[in-house]
């Protein structure tokens, strides 16, 4: 669809582009008779183009590919998704993009010249047809109307070969038997057997009450089988419902699996392929809701694979895209925003939608409008420039007060000085929790844990929901590792608990929860490095943690390591914006080097209970059970299982690749089972460990499902 | 009652203060490790190393070790420096000059450098001919 649509665009406007090469080849003939060459339209030169991909191999490939292709470390910048990103725009946008973003490490060695080749040889591989003049920083050409579809780029096979395997509806058809519609009343309380949606309950507890497997025979724990899944980036968090797996694979690929046997039973692909990373589906009635990377929800028929209704929620050519999927609540599906960092006038909204049909409820937006309350947060910014806030980690619900709680991300670009703001502008609602009526999506309650957040620490991650005697309590972490207790009834801030190591903030005040920030923070000024524990790893990152009701703590997958941001330059125009940091990594101070933690907190006292740690980082979320087990995966290829109630090792094991995802705990004809993905792929949370631990390896692919059980 | 609660635990927070610092902690240890890295940057900037501090009065006497540089060892310093923040040097030791090798040195610390040093504020870098600005580096805490 997306690939229709641009190439009209492109007939539409290649005839004005040929007449201008035309009409500049004639001038160029009239001055001084040179025929054939330096002629054409005013694209890049092949000279430019070459010197570009030779910068780009340095620079670039190591994440981007050297054929532009992607790789678990950064996207695809060839082809359909691509074009659908950036054709409309002007190349001029995309070297500011580029330059103000790219490498994410840093850029003092590349001149504007360089960035200038660099596009014009990701442009010239992407099919843009050759010109008379230089691309320069000021180009105003819009670029799909200068792409053609005969480019023989190396990309541009590599993208035929992905696009030819790509979108195709229902690849391999099959069907559940035996399938019951999910209702309201099972998601609210879940059978025992199941996982049936992110997290497992609407609590976000992440916790199964299975207790077949226990503390006393998890040691006999064995391989029950394997599933390989498709290469890209991937955070998985599979679902399990009525002895099914419903599995998220990269590009946008949905499989159900016999959960006993690990037979497939059907195979959707909604694409794009991208390499992109998409974390959660989910299900309700007889649907699987799934939301792809380009921001599109596409509902399956849960029993056939089939689609049965899709609608374009943001669009995906404005930067905008999804990488987590929804929670579904009261019949309505929520869904998060995320890629809101462009200076565009469209807003980043969370959006509710009928689960039967798609059509949009409601839309809540996480940016105070000039005119909104809380407008005045933003030092008088236009609409246009102020970024951020994005909702790209599922919420989680409470069905007796109706309200979903979510967190917001912080600002963009990351340093304030890059926004144009100071640390007063606090920039309302970004970084707090909000709750929000499902029925009508007002906001209820706000808080602001980290306002004006400068160093790309967010706090955005999953609201975990506990209830403790007749209090009703909300808990996070943040990037800051700090673990914040609210009232989740009106928002009240109730204490905190730094997990690790924090110098972000010289004081946290503990009856209001009110942060200080360290004196160079405030002042940081751009191009300045400015050191800071946590990383932008986080503290805590997307892997979420687990609430043990019985023994009331929180056991989270925490991760030590610090960082150097420096704030790049960002023009306050439309078009512009984005992260604009450089940063470099180092090894968390007093963590001798352990930058994987698991750590309990007791939540009534929010004391430490105990606390695991080793130099591999984790990379999936925590899950417990009612054997008082914890099970968490590791960088290095470990998967193991804790006593809740000291952290000791009772049982590990050793999978292909990092284990990364959502472990998922669920039982099939009375017989329970483990399951965890291992997986490649993200930002921070990856890039980090690999320039700070580079001993650990692990095989670049093997993304796979592994399924354990006791022997019979 | 808020108020009181909060003046007590301020005082009980100065007394265990005082008490680690009365207990005369004398022996520190830093683990050394790369300074900030990038993907761009990291094959580079490597190696690891441990270093032990003896404090007897105010003499610092130091050893440590350290293996796997890009290049040889130039020069090595104390810095003060509150942990993961950037300082100045206040004293050089000595070290082998390859890329594995040995330090050791003795300094006189003033009675804000032994201050520091109690206060986790103190840090070793160690620089290399390829990075002259610094390859390794760790901040010394107290050993239990
Ligand atoms: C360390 C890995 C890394 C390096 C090196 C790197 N990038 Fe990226 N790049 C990324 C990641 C990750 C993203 C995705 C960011 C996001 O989606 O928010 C990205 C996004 C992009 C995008 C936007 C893609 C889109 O579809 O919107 C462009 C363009 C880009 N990079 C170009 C470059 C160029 C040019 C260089 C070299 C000068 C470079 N990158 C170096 C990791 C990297």
């Amino acid at each position: 669809m997306n690939n229709l649509s641009i190439r009209s665009f492109t007939k539409f406007f290649l005839a004005p582009a040929i007449i201008a090469a035309f009409l500049s080849s004639c001038s160029d003939e009239s001055t001084d008779g040179a025929v054939g060459t330096d002629t054409g339209p005013n694209t890049y030169t092949v000279a430019q183009a070459d010197a570009g991909a030779e910068a780009f191999a340095a620079n670039c490939a190591t994440c981007h590919g050297n054929d532009l292709s992607g790789s678990p470390l950064g996207p695809m910048l060839a082809g359909a998704d691509f074009m659908s990103r950036w054709g409309t725009q002007t190349a001029g946008a995309l070297i500011a993009n580029v330059k103000t973003n790219m490498p994410p490490g840093g850029n003092e060695n590349l001149t504007d010249t360089d960035y200038q080749n660099i596009v014009a040889h990701i442009l010239a591989s992407n099919g843009m047809i050759k010109g008379a003049t230089e691309l320069t920083g000021s180009s105003n050409i819009i670029i799909a109307a200068y792409v053609t579809e005969q480019a023989p780029a190396p990309a541009q096979r590599r993208r035929s070969q992905f696009e030819a395997a790509g979108t195709s509806g229902l690849v391999i058809p099959g069907t559940v038997e035996n399938f019951v519609p999910v209702t309201d009343a099972f998601l609210r309380d879940p059978d025992a057997a199941d996982w049936p949606m992110i997290r497992r309950d609407y609590y976000a507890h992440s916790y199964s009450p299975l207790d077949q497997i226990n503390t006393e025979n998890v040691a006999d724990l064995k391989l029950e089988w394997v599933w390989s899944m498709k290469s890209g980036s991937s955070e998985p968090a599979p679902l399990v419902y009525n002895g099914v797996i419903y599995l998220i694979n990269p590009n946008n690929i949905i499989q159900a699996l016999d959960a006993k046997s690990g037979e497939l039973i059907w195979e959707h692909h909604s694409g794009p392929i991208n390499q992109r990373n998409m974390r959660n589906i989910a299900i309700y009635n007889d649907k699987i809701i799934q939301a792809t990377t380009d921001s599109r929800l596409v509902a399956l028929d849960a029993r056939t694979g089939e689609k049965v209704w899709e609608t374009v929620v943001a669009d995906a050519s404005k930067g905008f895209s999804f990488s987590s999927g929804p929670i579904i609540a009261d019949g309505k599906i929520i869904q998060g925003q995320g890629g809101c960092a462009r200076y565009i006038p469209e807003n980043c909204y969370l959006t509710a939608h009928d689960a039967n049909t798609g059509a949009r409820l409601w839309q809540f937006n996480p940016i105070a409008q000039v005119e909104d309350p809380g407008g005045d947060t933003w030092g008088g910014l236009d609409d246009i420039y102020r970024a951020g806030g994005e909702t790209w980690i599922t919420g989680s619900y409470d069905p007796d007060l109706n309200l979903t709680y979510w967190g917001t991300a912080q600002q963009k670009p990351w340093s304030t000085v890059s926004r144009h703001l100071t640390i007063e502008d606090v920039g309302l609602y970004t970084n707090s929790t909000v709750a929000l009526d499902v029925e009508t999506g007002e906001m209820k309650w706000h808080f602001q844990h980290v306002p004006a957040e400068a160093l790309d620490i967010d706090e955005v991650f999953e609201r975990v929901l506990v209830n403790r005697g007749d209090k009703k309590l909300v808990l996070s972490i943040g990037k800051h590792g700090i673990l914040w207790k609210n009232d989740r009834v009106t928002g009240e801030f109730l204490g905190f608990k730094e997990t690790v190591f924090q110098n972000v903030f010289t004081n946290i005040d503990p009856d209001t929860g009110l942060v200080t920030y360290r004196d160079d923070i405030i002042n940081a000024q751009l191009d300045q490095w400015i050191p800071a524990c946590p990383s932008s790893t986080g503290g805590k990152d997307w892997h979420s943690m687990t609430y043990h009701e019985p023994s009331g703590t929180i056991i989270a997958p925490l991760s030590q390591t610090c960082l150097e941001n420096a704030a790049r330059e960002v023009a306050l125009e439309p078009g512009s914006g984005g992260m604009a940091s450089s940063r470099r990594f180092f090894e968390m101070p007093g963590s001798d080097g352990n930058m994987g933690k698991l750590g309990a907190y007791n939540v009534d006292t929010l004391e430490e209970v105990w606390s695991f740690e080793q130099r591999a980082s984790y990379h999936t979320g925590t899950v417990s059970t009612g054997g008082n087990l914890v099970f968490a995966g590791d960088l290095d290829r470990y998967f193991r299982a804790h006593d809740v109630t000291n952290g000791e090792v009772l049982w590990e094991t050793r999978l292909g690749t990092s284990v990364q995802g959502h472990p998922i705990v669920f039982a099939v004809d009375g017989k329970q089972y483990i399951g965890v993905t291992a997986a490649l792929g993200g930002s921070s949370p990856r890039t980090v460990p690999r320039v700070i631990a580079p001993e650990i390896k692990h095989p670049d692919n093997g993304n796979a499902l592994y399924v354990f059980s006791l022997p019979n | 009652m808020r108020v009181i609660t909060k003046l007590l635990s301020l005082l009980f927070i100065s007394c265990l203060t005082l008490t680690i610092v009365s207990a005369q902690t004398t022996s520190f240890r830093a683990r050394l490790s790369e300074v900030p890295v990038t993907p761009q940057t990291y094959k580079t900037i490597t190696g690891v190393g441990e270093v032990f501090v003896t404090l007897n009065g105010s003499t610092a006497s130091v050893t440590g070790t350290f293996e796997g540089m890009s290049s040889a060892a130039s020069a090595v310093h104390i810095h003060n420096a509150p942990k993961a923040m950037n300082g100045p040097p206040i004293g050089a030791l000595e070290a082998t000059s390859l890329p594995a090798g040995s330090i050791s040195g003795e300094l006189e610390l003033t009675a804000e450098q032994v201050e520091a040093l109690r206060n986790e504020e103190l840090y070793i870098v160690i620089h290399t001919e390829n990075n002259p600005g610094g390859e390794l580096r760790g901040w010394l805490f107290a050993r239990d």
